[in-house]
């Protein structure tokens, strides 16, 4: 602590009690115009609390929406992995139709608002997938089953399968235009004459990405993609418009019920921030034990 | 060769597109087809699913996290009645209709007021509760005003998006400047910080809130507004529903649970420790 503030120069401390006063400043003025009634004590029992019905703790509706948003981000980033890849991989083809087909997706997506994308992949494909495969109905019979623990504990409530599916599928082809961009800037970071040298003795074209660029590229693109994976956990607040119950949604339906705007919004802007910050803090200390 | 080349990718995601389109158009007409009632889908399966949002006291999340209200009762009463399980499957009440329309749940029971545009995408069934609009205000900024006045530039009103009071406001004070919100909590609470004038939301809702904040807020009128009466909702083309719903609500109406539980909800303040 002395060692910081030796640190310091005057100029530091001008700043700093510059931005102290700011926040005063708006802090008192708020307080002055916001006439709010504010309920700190209810929260911690929306995160956590004994069931006064069931007799035992209970993860209450923040929790179970964190929990949601755990999964569906886990999940969906690794389709995105996947689908990126491969939208990656067909963004430096040789074959100009492949190559045309992945630009479009990629502009398509780039350049229309996420919320609009949502719905769209939402309506017409992720709907259609569910109903062409009958997940539906697959997923009441699980749901029905003695033994569900393991299905419990990878998807959660299995009535809520469907919309847990659409959820992460809708994500997913959102995130894997960026994740593809990133995989097409590692592959084509990688030295020209790599690639002619792995064609000049004999691999052919998937083994020339199999064994020689993908490896290269991969270590290249690993700290972007760590960033892509935490914007996408923010992202999937997106999918709360399509009913999706996250933390988002969980956090609306607790202000409709009790009114506490502020209370709860800043509790879930604080568990969203956790997370997070904390995976930006490992993914950094992974990357720099890794040098 | 180039352009040769960008021909054939043009034909290709132009035959791409027709299949995917084709597939949809498809989709749809097997549905129609297939005109089975959905009170048959509901008993096949052993559970009705019935799409609701978050209105207090229509229904709401109590401090176990479970749903709580009118609505929950009712749709509890329905499914024991029909011996069926019941679930219920919150949906954001800006797209609940195209929700219900997408077959995401069987009917709506969530305090949806009967419209004629409304009626235009689903049907109702006959009202199973009447509840009235009233006007929520700031005290200090609309004191001694007449309903007329309301109907003014300077005057601000707030709903919530997608629900009946936007569009009664629209209608009753076309003058006056209307903000919308994804719920009612920040509705109200631009009008508790003086930055509108006054709010609509169903009874008891207003009250409630009056209640809550009694130097701040007050509900100026006794008169409640377009009370047209809610229903429940379900996909069209459907008769069987239909005539099965109304019956039910029929029955309901005669034997007085509908009012007894509607009272429990709306009238008394017996459950209000349950859900704060």
């Amino acid at each position: 602590m002395q060692k910081i503030i030796k640190k310091l120069h005057w100029l530091d401390f001008l700043v700093l009690g510059c931005v102290i006063a700011f926040f005063y400043y708006v802090l008192t003025q708020m307080s002055g115009n916001l006439n709010y009634n504010w309920r700190w004590d209810k929260i911690p029992n929306y995160i956590f609390k004994y069931h006064t019905g069931r007799e035992e703790w209970f993860a209450n509706v923040l929790l179970q929406g964190l929990i949601v948003t755990i999964r569906v981000s886990i999940y969906a980033s690794i389709l995105a992995l996947v689908l990126g890849v491969i939208l990656g991989v067909a963004r430096c083809s040789h074959n100009l139709i492949v190559r045309m087909l992945a630009r479009t997706y990629l502009e398509f997506l780039r350049n229309i608002p996420p919320l609009v994308v949502i719905f769209i992949f939402y309506f017409f494909l992720a709907e259609q997938l569910i109903q062409a495969m009958n997940i539906e109905s697959w997923s009441y019979k699980v749901a029905k089953l003695e033994n569900n623990q393991i299905w419990e504990f990878f998807c959660g409530d299995m009535r809520r399968f469907p919309s847990l599916v659409s959820g992460v599928i809708v994500l997913a082809l959102f995130e894997s235009a960026f994740v593809g961009e990133i995989v097409r800037a590692g592959i084509q970071s990688i030295d020209r004459g790599q690639r002619e040298a792995a064609r000049s003795i004999g691999m052919t074209q998937f083994q020339e990405m199999r064994y020689i660029v993908l490896p290269q590229a991969m270590r290249k693109i690993m700290p972007p993609m760590a960033n892509q994976f935490i914007t996408l956990i923010k992202d999937s607040s997106i999918i709360s418009l399509i009913s999706v119950q996250e933390l988002t949604y969980k956090t609306q339906e607790l202000v409709s019920s009790t009114h506490m705007i502020f209370e709860a919004w800043l509790t879930t802007a604080m568990f969203y921030f956790v997370i997070c910050f904390g995976l930006s803090l490992l993914f950094g200390k992974l990357e720099r034990d890794k040098r | 060769m180039n352009i040769t080349r960008r021909l054939i990718g043009g034909v290709f995601a132009a035959a791409l597109a027709s299949i995917s389109f084709s597939q949809v158009t498809f989709a749809g007409t097997a549905q129609q087809l297939g005109a089975e009632s959905v009170i048959e889908t509901i008993k096949k399966r052993g559970v009705i699913k019935i799409g609701l949002d978050l209105f207090v006291p229509w229904s709401m999340r109590d401090t176990n996290g479970d749903l709580v209200g009118f609505e929950p009762d009712v749709g509890r009463k329905l499914a024991a009645d029909m011996g069926v399980e019941v679930e219920f499957i919150p949906t954001k009440w800006a797209g609940i209709i195209p929700a219900l329309v997408a077959g995401k749940f069987d009917v709506i029971i969530s305090g949806m007021t009967v419209t004629p545009q409304r009626n235009l995408t689903v049907n109702f069934s006959e009202p199973y509760a009447f509840s009235g609009l009233t006007i929520l205000a700031n005290t200090a900024m609309t004191e001694g005003m007449t309903l007329e006045d309301y109907n003014s530039e300077d005057i601000t009103f707030t709903c919530r998006r997608g629900a009946t009071p936007c569009v009664f406001i629209q209608n009753k004070f076309p003058k006056a400047e209307l903000l919308m919100f994804d719920e009612d909590g920040a509705s109200t609470q631009e009008v508790l910080n003086g930055n509108a004038h006054a709010t609509m939301a169903s009874e008891p809702g207003p009250s409630q809130d009056a209640r809550r904040n009694p130097e701040t807020l007050n509900v100026p009128f006794d008169q409640a507004f377009d009370a047209g009466g809610e229903g429940f909702a379900m996909r069209k083309s459907d008769p069987d529903a239909l005539a099965y719903f109304n019956s039910w609500i029929r029955r309901h109406n005669h034997t007085g649970w509908l009012k007894t539980t509607h009272n429990y909800w709306f009238r008394g303040d017996a459950w209000h420790d349950q859900v704060e």
